[in-house]
C-alpha cells in the first residue's frame, strides 16, 4: 500500500504568558511600597530623583548659555568643511536616505511575509517609532539649535524621501531580494562619491560630527577583513602564521589606543624614508583605529569559529571539501553569523572611541567643542559645560541607538538565551 | 545574502577609501610649483646621496611651516582666520627667499609637546615658533638653531591684588605654565635653587591655564614676557582688563627665540638662515619695503650686493650680481623686504610700542642702537 | 589467507608534499614579516642618524629637569625614575579605580534587579547614560565642568576635621607616622600567625564535631584584637592627621589633586557602568531552576542570593569583568588629557623635553603591555581556579 505523505503544516508559535495588568494602586503597592525596606528605597530615590531632574532641567532650560551651540552649529557638524559646498552633503543624505528606506522597507516586506508564514513574531505596534525614536530626538534637537527654517524644510524632504522608498522597498518583488543588500551599499558608495568625487571636498577637510561618523564607518569597514584574516591566521595550524598573528593580537590588546594614536600621528615619519610624502593626518588616524580594532575583531570573530562545532568541519571533510571551501562556505558563514551582535558592540565602541583623536587635536566633535570655547567672543565664560553636554548628547543619541538596536538583532537572531 | 560576499562588499569599500587616500596624498601638488629656474648655480644636496631639502621644497612650491597659534603677537589666528604674527612674518619670510611667494606657505598648528617631533619626522620643514635655543634641543633633539629673531626673557604674572612683588612671595603657591617649554626647566631651577616650595600646574595649551588662573586653580603664571604680554593685553575686561595682572620685574631666564630646521641639512639651514639674516641687513642699510625699488639703483655696493643686482662698470663689459652660493634666487632679499619688510617692519607691525603688545625695541634693537641683532655681512 | 602484494611506495613529488608546502609557506611568511619589519627599523635608525638624534635607551640616565606635580619627585632624578613615577600614579589611579568601580558597578547591577520599581529604572538610566558617552568625555565633563568649579582656596569648603574641598584638590584625613612603626610591625606579624592558628583550630572543631565555625569571625577577631593592644602598646605610631585650610593650600591629611580626582571619578564611573551590565548578565545567566529549587528548599531571598546565585554568577562574570579592569587601566592614559601625570603624560613631557619621541612611545608601549600581561595572568589563574571540573 502506498505511504501517505501528510503535508507538513508549519506548526503555530507557542504564544508566551498572559501579561500581569494591575489596577494602578495595586502596582504601586507592590512595586514602590513592597516592605518597609522598599518604601525607604523608594522615598530615597524619588526624593534624589527629583532633585536631580530639577538641577539638570534648571541648567539646560534656564541657565545654560546655548549661544555658543547655536552660532557654531555648522562647525561641530561638519568642521571646516567648506560652507560653499555644503549642498553636497545634503544631497549624500537625500541618497542616503533613499538606499537605507528602500533597504529598511524589503527587510520590512521579508519580516511580513515571515510571520504571515508562521516563521516569527508579529512586532508590536508601534515598535518602528519607538525604534527611531533617539534619531528623530537628535535631529529635533539640532535643528532647534540651528533655528532655520530652510534646515526645517530640507530635514522634512529628507524623512519623505526615506519614507518614500520605504514603500517602494515593500513592494519590491521577491527575486530582488538577494540584491537588496548590495543597493543599499551602492546607494551609500554613492553618497560618499557625491561629497568626494566630481571636484567635491576631500576627505581631510571633513570635521566635526562628520568625521565622527567616517572615521568609526571606515574604521569598521576596514578592521572588518584584517581582523578576520587575523582571526583564521591565530587557528592556522601552521606554527609561524599562529605565531605571529597572536603576537600581534595580544600586542595591540595590551597597550591603549592613545598610544597607537600618538605613534601613528606623530612617529610615521621616522618609518617612512625621507622624501616620501607624509600621509594625511586623518590617514594617520584610519591606520591607527584599523591596527586597534582588528585586533579586537579578530577575539570576537576567533570566538565565532571556536563555536562553530566540530562536526561540521568534519563533515565537510568526508563531503571532499577543500580546507578553503570549507572554511568559506561552512565556517566562516556560521561563525560570523553568531558573532554579529558583538561586531555591532565594537562597532559602538569604535564610535566612541573616534572621541580619542582629541589628544592630537584632530578636529572632529569633541575636539570642536573644546575649540569653540576659545573663540574671542566666548572665552572665559565657562561654557565648556554647554559644548560638553551638547557634544555628549550627540555621542550619546548615536550610541544608544546602536546598542538598542544590537539588542533586538540579537533577540531575532535568537542567540545569547540559554 | 552570503557573509563572504560581505566581506568582499568591505574589501571594495576599503579599496574605494584608499583611494581616496591616493588622492588626497596627492593632492597636495596641485599647486603645481613655481619652476625653480632662479635658483642659483650650485646644486642643492644635504647629506651623503639625498637631495636637500632646499631642492625638495622648491620642486614642492610650498614650505611647511610650523608655528602657533595661541601667543597674541606672534603666532595667532586673526581676523581673517588666518595666521598672523610676528614668527608668522618670518615663515613668510623664508617661502619669498625660496620660492618667490611669501604666501606659498601650509601652516602647521603645533603645541610645544608636539613641535619636536614633528620637525624631527618630516611633518614641517622649519619650526618658527618662539623656540628657545638650548644646548640640549641642538643636541638629543636633533635641531639646529638660527638665527635669534627675538631675545626673551622669562618672567612672572601675578594678579594685581594678590599682594606679590617678588618670587619669594609665591612660596607653596600653585603656579601655571606650559608643559613642553623651557620655562618649566627654569621654574624648576630658579625655585629650586632659592628653596622656594610650589606646585607646578603644566597644561598644553595657553588656553587651558587661562580658565585655572582666572578662577584661581593657580596663582601665578610663568612664561616668555612677550607671551605673557600677550596674554595680558587680551585679557578680558569681565575679568578686569589688562590692570588686574602684573608682570613681575624679576627676569628667570634667558629665552633667544628663533627659527629651527633639522640637524644634518647644512644647504637648507644656511638657505633660511640667510633669508632671515637678510631682514636684519636691510634694516642696517636703511632699506624698507617702501624703498627698496628705488634702493636697486643705489650707488652703495652694499646694498646692490644684498638686493642681487650687478655693481656698476665704468669700463664696459659684463658685471655679475653676487651669488653667495646659498642655492637662492639672486634677488631673494628684494622678494623678503618687497612682500613681507624688513626686521624693523616686522617687529613694528607685530609686537611694536603701537601694537596692542607695546613692547620697545630693548634687546632687540640693531646693535648700532644698543641692542643685539647683528647680522654678518653679506659677502 | 593471500598474502597481500605490497603496494608501490612512491614519493609524492616535492610540488604537492604537504609537509614541504607548509614549510615552504611558513618561511615565504616569516621572511615577509621580517623584511618588512627590517625595513621599517631600517629607516627609523637611519632617520634618527641622519638627525643626530641617540638610537639607545641612555637618555634615561639624563636628569629630568621637570617636575612632577604632587610627587616628591625632584627635577635631578633621572628620566627613567620620572617614568617610574608615572608607572606609580598609573597605578594609583587603577586600583583604586578598579575598587570603586567594583563596588559601584555590583551595587547597580544588582540594583538593576530589584523588585523596586523606582530602583530598577534609577539604576537602568544611570548604565543607559554613562555607557554610551565616551569615557573622554565623561572625565573632561567632571575636570572642566565640576571639579575646576569647585571654589578657590579662599573660599573652601570646610568639613571641620573631616573635608577640605577646594579646586586645588580634595583633602581628607590620613594617617601621619608620628613613632616608630618596628614594634607594630612585630606585632601584627604575630597577630597574623595567631589569625591563622585560630582558623585552622576553628575548622577541626567543625570537622570533628559539625557545630558551625564562624572561622572568618574568630580568625578576624584574633587579628583586629591583637593588632589593637599592639597599636597602643607601641605607643600609638600613626596617628590621624586632619586637613586644614591654609592660604594657598591645605596642609596636614592627604590631597587628592584635582586632576587626580577627576580622572578617579570618570574612570569610575564610566567602568561600573560597563560592570553593572556583566553584573546583570551574569546573574541573570544562572539557571532559573536554581532560584526555583533555592526557594523549594525553604532558602530566604537573602540566603538565597548569598549560596546558590551569586556564586554561580561571579564565575560566569570573571572573564568580562577581568576585561573590564584592563580597559580602566587602559583608559587611565587619558590623562593626558586633563594633565595629570601618569605614565603617559610623562613620556609625552619627556620627548617634549629631551626623550627621543621612537624609543620613549616603544618604551611606553612595552610598560603598559606589561602592566596587562599581569593583570590578564592574576586573571586567568583566579579563573582557571572557579572552572568547574569538565566544563570548557
Amino acid at each position: 500500500m502506498a505511504t501517505q505523505i501528510d503535508v507538513l503544516e508549519p506548526l503555530p508559535l507557542p504564544e508566551g504568558p498572559p501579561e500581569r495588568r494591575l489596577p494602578p494602586r495595586e502596582w504601586v503597592r507592590e512595586n514602590l511600597f513592597g516592605s518597609v525596606f522598599d518604601t525607604v528605597l523608594t522615598v530615597l530615590f524619588g526624593l534624589f530623583l527629583a532633585w536631580a531632574a530639577y538641577r539638570v532641567g534648571k541648567f539646560v532650560f534656564v541657565d545654560a548659555n546655548w549661544e555658543i551651540v547655536e552660532r557654531n552649529l555648522t562647525t561641530l557638524m561638519v568642521g571646516s568643511f567648506p560652507r560653499d559646498q555644503l549642498w553636497r552633503l545634503w544631497a549624500a543624505l537625500f541618497v542616503l536616505a533613499a538606499s537605507l528606506g528602500f533597504g529598511a522597507g524589503a527587510i520590512g516586506a521579508q519580516r511580513r511575509r515571515e510571520v504571515a508564514e508562521g516563521r516569527a513574531q508579529p512586532a508590536p505596534k508601534g515598535v518602528a517609532a519607538r525604534r527611531l525614536a533617539p534619531v528623530v530626538l537628535l535631529v529635533g534637537v539640532l535643528l532647534w539649535f540651528s533655528g532655520s527654517l530652510r534646515n526645517v524644510v530640507l530635514v522634512l524632504a529628507v524623512a519623505a524621501v526615506g519614507a518614500l522608498f520605504n514603500l517602494v522597498g515593500r513592494r519590491a518583488p521577491r527575486r530582488l531580494e538577494r540584491s537588496v543588500p548590495l543597493l543599499v551599499l551602492a546607494g551609500v558608495l554613492l553618497a560618499f562619491l557625491l561629497v568626494v568625487a566630481f571636484g567635491g571636498v576631500k576627505w581631510s577637510d571633513w570635521g566635526g560630527f562628520l568625521l565622527t561618523i567616517f572615521l568609526a564607518v571606515g574604521g569598521i569597514l576596514m578592521s572588518f577583513p584584517v581582523g578576520v584574516l587575523l582571526a583564521l591566521g591565530r587557528r592556522s595550524s601552521l606554527p609561524a602564521v599562529r605565531l605571529v598573528c597572536t603576537g600581534y593580537i595580544e600586542f595591540i590588546r595590551g597597550v591603549p589606543l592613545v598610544a597607537l594614536i600618538f605613534m601613528g600621528v606623530f612617529m610615521i615619519g621616522f618609518f617612512l624614508p625621507q622624501g616620501v610624502e607624509r600621509p594625511d593626518n586623518i590617514v594617520r588616524v584610519l591606520v591607527a583605529f584599523v591596527m586597534f580594532t582588528s585586533a579586537y575583531v579578530a577575539e570576537i570573530v576567533r570566538g565565532g569559529l571556536q563555536s562553530v562545532p566540530a562536526g561540521q568541519i568534519e563533515a565537510a571533510q568526508a563531503l571532499g571539501l577543500s580546507p578553503y571551501r570549507t572554511t568559506r562556505q561552512i565556517v566562516l558563514p556560521q561563525a560570523l553569523r553568531s558573532v554579529i551582535p558583538a561586531l555591532v558592540g565594537q562597532f559602538i565602541s569604535l564610535y566612541k572611541d573616534t572621541s580619542l583623536v582629541f589628544v592630537v587635536g584632530l578636529a572632529e566633535l569633541l575636539t570642536i567643542a573644546e575649540n569653540i570655547t576659545k573663540q574671542p567672543d566666548f572665552l572665559g565664560q565657562g561654557l565648556i559645560v554647554e559644548t560638553l553636554v551638547f557634544a555628549s548628547f550627540v555621542y550619546w543619541t548615536g550610541s544608544y541607538w546602536m546598542s538598542r538596536e544590537s539588542q533586538r538583532l540579537e533577540r531575532r537572531l535568537g542567540l545569547g538565551e540559554r | 545574502m552570503s557573509v563572504f560576499k560581505g566581506l568582499a562588499l568591505c574589501v571594495v569599500f576599503s579599496a574605494v577609501l584608499l583611494f581616496g587616500v591616493g588622492c588626497s596624498i596627492g593632492g597636495d601638488d596641485d599647486d603645481g610649483g613655481e619652476a625653480a629656474g632662479d635658483t642659483g648655480q650650485t646644486e642643492a644636496t644635504g647629506q651623503e646621496g639625498g637631495a636637500s631639502l632646499l631642492q625638495e621644497v622648491q620642486n614642492r612650491g610650498t614650505l611647511r611651516c610650523g608655528v602657533n597659534d595661541a601667543v597674541p603677537g606672534f603666532g595667532f589666528i586673526g581676523e581673517a582666520g588666518e595666521p598672523e604674527g610676528f614668527d608668522i612674518d618670518f615663515c613668510r619670510v623664508v617661502a619669498a627667499a625660496v620660492l618667490g611667494d611669501s604666501e606659498a606657505v601650509e601652516y602647521t598648528v603645533l603645541s610645544a609637546e608636539q613641535r619636536f617631533t614633528a620637525l624631527q619626522s618630516g611633518e614641517v620643514d622649519v619650526l618658527i615658533r618662539n623656540t628657545t635655543w638650548t644646548s640640549s634641543r641642538d643636541g638629543t633633539e636633533g635641531a639646529r638653531f638660527l638665527h635669534t629673531t627675538f631675545y626673551d626673557q622669562q618672567r612672572m604674572m601675578v594678579p594685581a591684588d594678590s599682594g606679590v612683588r617678588s618670587l619669594e612671595d609665591l612660596d607653596g603657591e600653585t603656579i601655571c605654565v606650559l608643559s613642553g617649554t623651557t620655562t618649566e626647566l627654569n621654574l624648576e631651577t630658579v625655585f629650586q635653587a632659592r628653596g622656594i616650595d610650589y606646585e607646578p600646574l603644566a597644561a598644553e595649551e595657553t588656553e587651558v591655564l587661562q580658565p585655572a588662573f582666572i578662577e584661581g586653580r593657580c596663582g601665578a603664571w610663568t612664561s616668555d614676557a612677550s607671551q605673557l604680554a600677550g596674554i595680558r593685553s587680551n585679557w578680558p575686561q569681565g575679568q578686569g582688563g589688562p590692570e588686574a595682572l602684573v608682570i613681575l620685574d624679576e627676569i628667570m631666564s634667558k629665552e633667544p627665540l628663533g627659527p629651527v630646521v633639522r640637524d644634518g641639512d647644512d644647504d637648507w639651514a644656511d638657505a633660511v638662515n640667510w633669508a632671515v639674516i637678510s631682514t636684519v641687513a636691510a634694516e642696517e642699510l636703511g632699506i624698507d619695503s617702501t624703498n627698496v625699488q628705488q634702493m636697486l639703483d643705489s650707488e652703495d655696493p652694499e646694498v646692490l650686493r644684498l638686493l642681487g643686482q650687478p655693481a656698476p662698470v665704468e669700463a664696459g663689459g659684463e658685471a655679475e650680481a653676487f651669488d653667495a652660493g646659498l642655492g637662492l634666487p639672486a634677488d631673494f632679499a628684494v622678494q623678503v623686504i618687497e612682500q613681507v619688510g624688513n626686521y624693523g617692519e616686522i617687529y613694528e607691525r607685530n609686537v611694536g610700542p603701537d601694537s596692542p603688545l607695546e613692547l620697545e625695541r630693548g634687546l632687540n634693537a640693531l646693535w648700532t642702537d644698543g641692542g643685539l641683532q647683528y647680522a654678518p655681512p653679506y659677502r | 589467507m593471500t598474502t597481500a602484494t605490497p603496494m608501490p611506495t612512491r614519493r609524492t613529488p616535492l610540488w604537492r608534499n604537504v609537509r614541504v608546502l607548509r614549510f615552504v609557506l611558513q618561511v615565504v611568511f616569516l621572511v615577509g614579516v621580517a623584511g618588512l619589519l627590517l625595513y621599517l627599523v631600517d629607516n627609523v635608525v637611519g632617520n634618527l642618524e641622519r638627525l643626530g638624534i641617540p638610537t639607545g635607551f641612555d637618555y634615561l640616565d639624563q636628569p629630568a629637569g621637570f617636575a612632577i606635580p604632587d610627587s616628591d619627585f625632584s627635577s635631578a632624578q633621572s628620566l627613567g625614575d620620572a617614568l617610574i613615577v608615572g608607572v606609580q600614579n598609573t597605578l594609583k589611579v587603577s586600583l583604586i579605580g578598579i575598587v570603586l568601580a567594583t563596588i559601584i558597578g555590583v551595587l547597580v547591577g544588582v540594583a538593576r534587579l530589584s523588585s523596586n520599581w523606582l530602583v530598577r529604572k534609577s539604576a537602568a538610566l544611570y548604565v543607559e547614560t554613562f555607557r554610551n558617552i565616551p569615557v573622554l568625555v565623561i572625565i573632561l565633563f567632571w575636570y572642566l565642568g565640576v571639579v575646576l568649579r569647585l571654589p578657590p582656596i579662599g573660599e573652601a569648603v570646610e568639613i571641620p576635621d573631616l573635608l577640605v574641598i577646594s579646586n586645588r584638590g580634595i583633602a581628607i584625613p590620613w594617617f601621619d607616622k608620628v613613632g616608630e612603626g618596628f614594634a607594630f610591625g612585630l606585632v601584627a606579624l604575630v597577630g597574623l600567625a595567631a589569625a591563622v592558628l585560630v582558623w585552622i583550630w576553628r575548622t577541626r572543631r567543625f570537622d570533628r564535631t559539625g557545630a558551625p565555625h564562624r572561622r572568618m569571625l574568630w580568625a578576624g577577631g584574633v587579628l583586629l584584637a591583637i593588632l589593637a593592644v599592639g597599636f597602643f602598646a607601641a605607643g600609638s605610631p600613626w596617628a590621624l592627621e586632619f586637613p586644614e585650610r591654609g592660604e594657598r593650600s591645605t596642609t596636614g591629611g592627604f590631597r587628592l589633586s584635582p586632576e587626580y580626582a577627576a580622572l578617579l571619578i570618570g574612570l569610575a564611573l564610566y567602568t561600573a557602568s560597563h560592570i553593572a551590565e556583566i553584573v546583570r548578565g551574569s546573574i541573570l545567566a544562572v539557571p532559573g531552576g536554581q532560584s526555583e529549587a533555592a526557594n523549594a528548599v525553604g532558602l530566604s531571598g537573602w540566603q538565597r542570593l548569598r549560596h546558590v546565585v551569586l556564586p554561580q554568577a561571579f564565575r560566569i562574570s570573571v572573564p568580562p569583568i577581568a576585561n573590564q579592569y584592563l580597559n580602566l587601566m587602559k583608559n587611565s592614559s587619558l590623562g593626558i588629557a586633563i594633565s595629570y601625570y601618569e605614565l603617559t603624560k610623562i613620556t609625552r613631557v619627556s620627548i617634549a623635553q629631551q626623550a627621543p619621541a621612537v624609543q620613549a612611545i616603544l618604551l611606553l608601549m612595552g610598560i603598559y603591555l606589561l602592566i596587562s600581561l599581569s593583570i590578564a595572568l592574576v586573571t586567568n589563574l583566579v579563573n582557571r581556579r572557579l572552572t568547574v571540573k569538565g566544563r570548557r
